[in-house]
C-alpha cells in the first residue's frame, strides 16, 4: 500500500494528530523553514529515499526516526547540503537550494562522531566558523565564551579535544555548530557514541538549549525514547519513506500502521475485522472500540499496549490465556501469555505465576484500529521474544551508512 | 625467552650499524689507510670542505633532492587526494598498481627508460642539449612521486570522512576545507612522505647517472666516479655527515609523533579508569551522582607548540632551499657565461685538494684576465671508457673535452666522435710533447688528441715476504714458494696480459691457440692465488694481507704512502709490460671547441702541468713536467725512478705491448676464456 503524507492528511484521526505541523493551516506557508518535495535519491541502483515529502517550521525540535538504512541521515544530508536530490526539490524559506552548496546554506551540523579538527584546541574549534566569515577577533572572542557558557564548558578553551571526552567533545561539536546563528542545527545521532548515563544528561541538555536557542533542531536517531522525550514532532522512516509525522503522544498512541506501532514501544499487533463502527473483532472475541469509519467486514490490524491490559480471574476476562513466562522489571512484572497461539505480551503490577491460567481484560480506549499495510503481519507476535536480542539489535543500528 | 629476544635484537642492530659505526670511525682517522688507524684527526672534514668538486656535487644533490622532493609531494598529495576520493574501486586500484610502477620496476630500467625518452624528445624538439637539470629534476619526481602518495594515502584513509564536510558546513570553499581541516589532519603523512622522497633522491645514483646532462653531476655519481682511483677518507667524512644529518631528522620527527601517541594512551586509561570506578560504585549499589565529568588538571597538553615549530623549521629550510637553488640555477644560466664541459675520469685533475692548484678555477680566471671572457669551467667525471662511450653515443649530451684512454681513442676516431683540433690553438704542443708521444697508434697522424698521462703495469711485492731473488719477472706471480699470496687482476684483459707478457706473446693477437696458451698459463697460477682483485688491492697490498700483485705505478706510490708498519713495499717492472696513455680529446659535438683547444693549451703549461702530474702521480708525457726541478723535488728521485724508468724507449715499448681493441670475434673468445678460468 502506497501512503503518502498528503494522501494520509486526508485520513481525517490522522489529520488531528499533526498538531504542530498542519493545526495552523492559514498561515502555515509563511511558517515553512525547509520543504522537502517529492525526493527521492538512490546510492547504486539501490533507492534509499523514495519521494519524500515533509515541511519543518521555525523553533520546533524536530527528529528523523527510524531503524539504519531507512533513509533518515540522507534526509538530513540532503538538508545539510551534502547530498542532492535525484529527484525532487528542497526548499529553504521558500527558495529552492538544490544547488546551493553547504558552506552557502544557512545550516550547521553536529556529526555523528563530532568530526571536530583534531590540530585545533576547544577555543579555536568553536571560533573556526567565525573566523571563515572574518568576524573581527573582538566579537568571536565575546561569541565563543558565551557558547562555552551555553554549553557548560567555561575554562576549557586551551584544552586539546583529542583528550576531551566524549560528552565533552559532544559539547564543543554543539558549541561550534551553534555559534553560527544557524536557522536551523542538523544533529546526526550526536549521542550515539556515549555510555547510557551521559547520554541521558545530554539529552535534557540538547532540549534545554534548543528551547533557549530557539533555533530549530532536526535530529537523526534510531532510538525511539530519545525521539519521544526530546521532540516536539516525531517523523518515522522506514524504507526510504515517512510511516508517520506528528507529536510523541500521537505516534504513541495512534499509529497508522504496524510498522510504527511496533517500533514505538511494545506493542500487541493482532489481525482483527471491523464489524462496523466502534464494534470489532480479534482473538475470536468483540470488543467495543472508539474507532470508526472503516468498511463493514474489513480487515484490519489491532493495537494493544502491553500496559493497557488488566489481568482478571479467568471468569472475568474478555479472553483466557495461558502464563508463558514472567519477568519482574521492577515497576511491573513483564508476563508473556498464550492466547490461542497467539503470544501477548502484557505488564502487570500483580505478580502471576508461570503456566497459570489468567483472564485478560481489555478496555475501549486500549484499543486501537490500523488499516492494513505493507508491514501487516510481521510485528507483534511474542512467541519468539528475547530481551537479549532485542538489546543486541539496538546496539548494532547505530551505524547508518 | 626474553634474553633470546633481547640478544637477537642486539645482533640486528649491530649488523645494521656496525658499517656505519666503521665508516664514521674511519672518517676521523688521520692517515688515509681503511685498514688501520693512525690516529684521531679531523683531517679529512677539513679536506672535504677544501674540496671545491665535492662540494659542488654535495651543493647539486641537495638542490636536485629539495626542489624534487618538495614537487613530489605537491603532486603526490594532490594525487592521493584524487585517488582517495574515486568512487569506482576497480579503477582506484588500477591507477594506485599504476603509481607504484616507478617504484618496483627496477631502477636501471627506469633509468634508461628516462633517458630514451628525453633524448628522444630532446632530438624531436631540436635541442642541443636532451639532459640537463630538468630531465634530473623530472626523473626525481617521477620516482619520488609514489613515495609520497603511499605515504599521505593511509592519512586520507584514517581521517574523519565528516571532517571536510565539517569544514564545508561551517562556511569553507571546498579549497579552503582542503588547507584549514584535511591538509593539518595529513600532514604527518605529508611530511614522512617528504622526507622518504627527499632521502630517496639524495642517494639515487642509478637513476641519476642515466638521466644526468654535462652541467650537473649529484654526489653519488661523483663518488661512483672516483672509484678508479681507491675511495678517499674525504668521502667518508660527507657520508658520515649525511648520516648523522639523516639520523637527526628521523628522530626529531619520530620524538614528535611518539609524545603525541603517549597523551592518547593517557587519555584512553583515564577514561577507562572513571568508566570503572562508575562500574564499581553501580555493583556496590550507590547511586551515582549525576557525573559532572571532569578531567584531571594535570592533563598534558598536546604538543602544539612543538608541532608548530617543526613545521616552522621545515618551512623555512625548504623556503632557504628554493631560494637557493633559483640562484644556482639562474647563476647557471645566466647568458653572459660560456660553459666549458669537460668530462673526465674521478680525482684526475689537481682540484684544489691539500693546497694543491684548482686548475678548473685557474682556467676561469686566466680567461676573464686573458680575453675578457666570462667562462665556468663544469667538471664531470665517468667511471670507465665505455661509460663515455655511452654517453657520447647516445648524442644526449654535448661535451668540451674528453679524456679518454688509446684504444677508446681509435674506436672514437674511426666512429667519427672526434673533431680534428686546430693547433694553431694550442701552441704549447710542439714544446711540451716530445716525438716520443707523437704518432701512436691509436692517432697516427696527430690529428684528434694531446696526451695528458700514461703508465704502466709492474709487479708490487712486499720485501718483509718476499726475497729479492724471486723478484724482476712476471715469474714471481707464479712462484709457488708465495701460494696463497698472490693476488691477481679480476679483469679477463689485464690478468691474460700478466700471462701473455711472461710468455712473450702479443697482447693483441687474433691467434686463438694462443689465447689458449694464455688460459692454461692462468690455470696453473690460480691454485697459488689468494683471489681476484680490483681496488681491493690496495688494502691488501697496504695492511700485508697479499705479497705479490701486479698494478700501475702511480698507484703503488699510493699504497706505500699508506702500507703498515710491518709492511715493506717494493715495486719493479718486468720485462714486458702493459702501457697506456689517456689523452685528451674533443668531441665532434663540441658547443665551444675554440674555448676547448685553448683548455687544452692552458693543461700543457708548465705550472698546471706540473700541479696535474704532482695530483695524479701518474707518469706526465709533457717535457715541461719531467724536465721541471722543481717536480723532481716535489716528487723525490725515488718516485721519479720508478714512475720514468732509466733508458726506457716510449714509443717501442708502448708499439709492442699497449692493449687495442680487440675484434668482436676474439673479445667473445676472451669472456669465454675468462669464464672458463673461473669456474675450473
Amino acid at each position: 500500500m502506497k501512503k503518502r503524507l498528503t494522501e494520509k492528511q486526508d485520513l481525517s484521526e490522522i489529520t488531528e494528530s499533526q498538531n504542530s505541523i498542519s493545526d495552523n493551516t492559514v498561515s502555515e506557508e509563511k511558517s515553512k523553514l525547509i520543504e522537502l518535495r517529492g525526493v527521492s535519491k538512490s546510492f547504486d541502483g539501490e533507492t534509499v529515499l523514495d519521494s519524500i515529502d515533509l515541511y519543518i517550521t521555525g523553533k520546533e525540535f524536530i527528529t528523523l526516526l527510524g531503524p539504519s538504512g531507512c533513509g533518515k541521515t540522507t534526509t538530513l544530508r540532503i538538508i545539510g547540503g551534502f547530498e542532492f536530490p535525484d529527484v525532487g526539490d528542497v526548499f529553504f524559506d521558500g527558495v529552492r537550494i538544490n544547488d546551493i552548496p553547504p558552506h552557502k546554506r544557512q545550516v550547521n551540523t553536529v556529526f555523528q562522531k563530532y568530526a571536530l579538527f583534531p590540530h585545533l584546541n576547544v577555543y579555536d574549534n568553536i571560533a573556526f566558523g567565525l573566523r571563515i566569515a572574518k568576524i573581527s577577533e573582538n566579537e568571536i572572542k565575546e561569541r565563543v565564551s558565551e557558547m562555552l557558557a551555553l554549553v557548560n564548558l567555561r575554562g576549557f578553551e586551551k584544552r586539546n579535544v583529542n583528550l576531551l571526552s566524549g560528552g565533552q567533545q559532544q559539547r564543543v561539536a554543539i558549541a561550534r555548530a551553534l555559534i553560527n546563528k544557524p536557522k536551523v542545527l542538523l544533529l546526526d545521532e550526536p549521542l550515539g557514541a556515549l555510555d547510557l548515563k551521559l547520554r541521558k544528561d545530554m539529552q535534557v541538555e540538547l532540549k534545554n538549549i534548543q528551547t533557549k536557542t530557539g533555533i530549530t533542531f532536526i535530529y537523526v536517531t534510531h532510538d525511539q525514547e530519545e525521539a519521544l522525550s526530546m521532540s516536539d514532532t516525531v517523523v518515522v522512516m522506514a524504507n526510504g519513506k515517512i510511516q508517520q509525522i506528528g507529536s510523541p503522544t500521537d505516534i504513541y498512541n495512534e499509529p497508522v500502521n504496524a510498522f510504527v506501532a511496533d517500533f514505538i514501544g511494545e506493542s500487541n499487533i493482532i489481525d482483527g475485522v471491523m464489524l462496523a463502527d466502534y464494534k470489532v473483532k480479534f482473538a475470536g472475541h468483540v470488543f467495543e472500540c472508539l474507532d470508526k469509519g472503516f468498511e463493514k467486514n474489513e480487515q484490519i490490524d489491532v493495537v494493544v499496549r502491553p500496559e493497557d491490559v488488566d489481568v482478571v480471574a479467568v471468569d472475568k476476562g474478555m479472553l483466557t490465556g495461558t502464563v508463558s513466562s514472567v519477568t519482574f522489571k521492577g515497576v511491573h512484572y513483564e508476563i508473556i501469555v498464550d492466547i490461542n497461539g497467539f503470544k501477548w505480551m502484557i505488564q502487570t503490577t500483580d505478580y502471576v505465576a508461570p503456566e497459570a491460567k489468567i483472564g485478560l481484560f481489555i478496555e475501549p480506549d486500549a484499543i486501537h484500529i490500523m488499516k492494513k499495510s505493507e508491514y501487516s503481519d510481521m510485528f507483534g507476535d511474542y512467541s519468539s521474544f528475547s530481551e537479549e536480542l532485542e538489546h543486541l539489535s539496538d546496539i548494532t543500528e547505530d551505524v547508518e551508512e | 625467552m626474553k634474553r633470546f629476544s633481547k640478544i637477537y635484537t642486539a645482533l640486528i642492530l649491530v649488523f645494521l650499524f656496525a658499517p656505519i659505526a666503521v665508516l664514521i670511525f674511519f672518517s676521523f682517522n688521520s692517515g688515509s689507510s681503511t685498514s688501520s688507524f693512525s690516529g684521531f684527526s679531523v683531517r679529512w672534514y677539513v679536506e672535504l670542505f677544501r674540496n671545491a668538486e665535492i662540494l659542488n656535487a654535495l651543493k647539486n644533490s641537495l638542490i636536485l633532492a629539495v626542489t624534487s622532493s618538495l614537487i613530489a609531494t605537491v603532486i603526490g598529495t594532490a594525487a592521493a587526494f584524487g585517488i582517495h576520493h574515486m568512487r569506482n574501486k576497480h579503477l582506484r586500484r588500477s591507477i594506485m598498481s599504476v603509481t607504484n610502477v616507478p617504484m618496483m620496476n627496477p631502477e636501471i630500467i627506469t633509468g634508461i627508460s628516462l633517458m630514451f625518452l628525453f633524448v628522444f624528445v630532446g632530438s624531436f624538439l631540436g635541442l642541443s642539449t636532451k639532459l640537463n637539470f630538468w630531465t634530473m629534476l623530472i626523473a626525481h619526481i617521477t620516482f619520488n612521486l609514489p613515495y609520497v602518495i603511499l605515504n599521505v594515502l593511509p592519512k586520507f584513509k584514517q581521517m574523519d570522512k565528516s571532517l571536510p564536510e565539517a569544514a564545508l558546513d561551517l562556511g569553507c570553499t571546498p579549497i579552503q576545507s582542503f588547507f584549514k581541516v584535511q591538509l593539518p589532519a595529513i600532514l604527518p603523512g605529508v611530511l614522512t612522505g617528504m622526507i622518504m622522497a627527499f632521502t630517496m633522491s639524495l642517494d639515487d645514483f642509478v637513476i641519476s647517472y642515466f638521466t644526468s646532462g654535462v652541467d650537473f653531476q649529484t654526489l653519488p655519481v661523483l663518488i661512483y666516479s672516483m672509484t678508479k682511483k681507491s675511495v678517499k677518507p674525504t668521502i667518508y667524512a660527507l657520508s658520515s655527515i649525511i648520516f648523522v644529518l639523516i639520523f637527526l631528522l628521523l628522530l626529531l620527527s619520530n620524538r614528535e609523533k611518539s609524545t603525541y601517541e603517549r597523551l592518547e594512551v593517557k587519555r584512553l586509561k583515564a577514561e577507562k579508569r572513571r568508566k570503572e570506578a562508575i562500574l564499581r560504585a553501580q555493583k556496590a549499589g550507590k547511586t551515582i551522582k549525576p557525573q559532572k565529568e571532569h578531567i584531571p588538571t594535570d592533563t598534558p597538553r598536546a604538543p602544539k607548540k612543538n608541532s608548530s615549530f617543526l613545521t616552522k623549521i621545515i618551512a623555512v629550510t625548504c623556503a632557504i632551499a628554493v631560494i637557493i637553488s633559483l640562484c644556482v640555477m639562474i647563476g647557471v644560466y645566466s647568458k653572459n657565461t660560456i660553459t666549458l664541459n669537460v668530462y673526465n675520469w674521478g680525482e684526475y685533475i689537481s682540484d684544489g685538494s691539500e693546497g694543491s692548484l684548482n686548475v678548473n678555477r685557474a682556467f676561469e680566471k686566466y680567461c676573464r684576465s686573458e680575453f675578457g671572457m666570462n667562462v665556468k669551467v663544469n667538471y664531470v667525471t665517468y667511471t670507465s671508457n665505455e661509460d663515455l662511450y655511452a654517453k657520447l653515443s647516445t648524442d644526449a649530451v654535448s661535451y668540451d673535452i674528453i679524456i679518454p684512454s688509446d684504444y677508446m681513442i681509435a674506436r672514437l676516431a674511426s666512429e667519427g666522435l672526434l673533431a680534428e683540433l686546430n693547433f694553431d690553438n694550442i701552441p704549447n704542443y710542439e714544446s711540451c710533447i716530445s716525438e716520443n708521444f707523437r704518432g701512436l697508434y691509436y692517432d697516427p697522424e696527430n690529428k684528434y688528441s694531446v696526451p695528458y698521462t700514461y703508465g704502466m703495469i709492474g709487479v708490487i711485492y712486499n720485501a718483509n715476504v718476499v726475497s729479492e731473488e724471486d723478484t724482476g719477472s712476471w715469474d714471481l706471480m707464479w712462484n709457488s714458494k708465495y701460494s696463497g699470496d698472490i693476488v691477481q687482476f679480476n679483469n679477463a684483459r689485464d690478468a691474460f696480459g700478466t700471462a701473455f707478457y711472461k710468455l712473450g706473446l702479443d697482447v693483441n693477437t687474433s691467434d686463438v691457440s694462443e689465447w689458449r696458451a694464455g688460459l692454461e698459463e692462468l690455470k696453473k697460477q690460480k691454485p697459488l692465488l689468494d683471489k681476484y682483485v680490483m681496488d681491493e688491492i690496495y688494502n691488501m697490498m697496504e695492511s700485508g694481507e697479499a705479497a705479490i700483485g701486479a698494478y700501475y705505478a702511480g698507484d703503488y706510490l699510493t699504497m706505500l704512502d699508506n702500507q703498515a708498519d710491518n709492511v715493506d713495499l717494493q715495486f719493479y717492472y718486468p720485462e714486458n709490460t702493459n702501457l697506456f696513455i689517456d689523452a685528451m680529446c674533443i668531441p665532434a659535438s663540441a658547443q665551444n671547441k675554440d674555448l676547448a683547444e685553448k683548455y687544452i693549451n692552458f693543461m700543457l703549461s708548465e705550472e698546471v702541468a706540473i700541479a696535474n702530474a704532482e695530483y695524479i702521480c701518474y707518469a706526465s708525457p709533457h717535457s715541461v713536467v719531467y724536465n721541471s726541478e722543481v717536480y723532481r723535488e716535489d716528487m723525490g728521485e725515488d718516485v721519479i725512478e720508478i714512475l720514468y724508468p732509466k733508458d726506457f724507449d716510449f714509443h717501442a715499448a708502448y708499439d709492442a705491448n699497449c692493449y687495442k681493441d680487440l675484434d668482436a670475434q676474439t673479445k667473445k673468445l676472451l669472456n669465454s676464456l675468462w669464464e672458463e678460468l673461473k669456474i675450473s
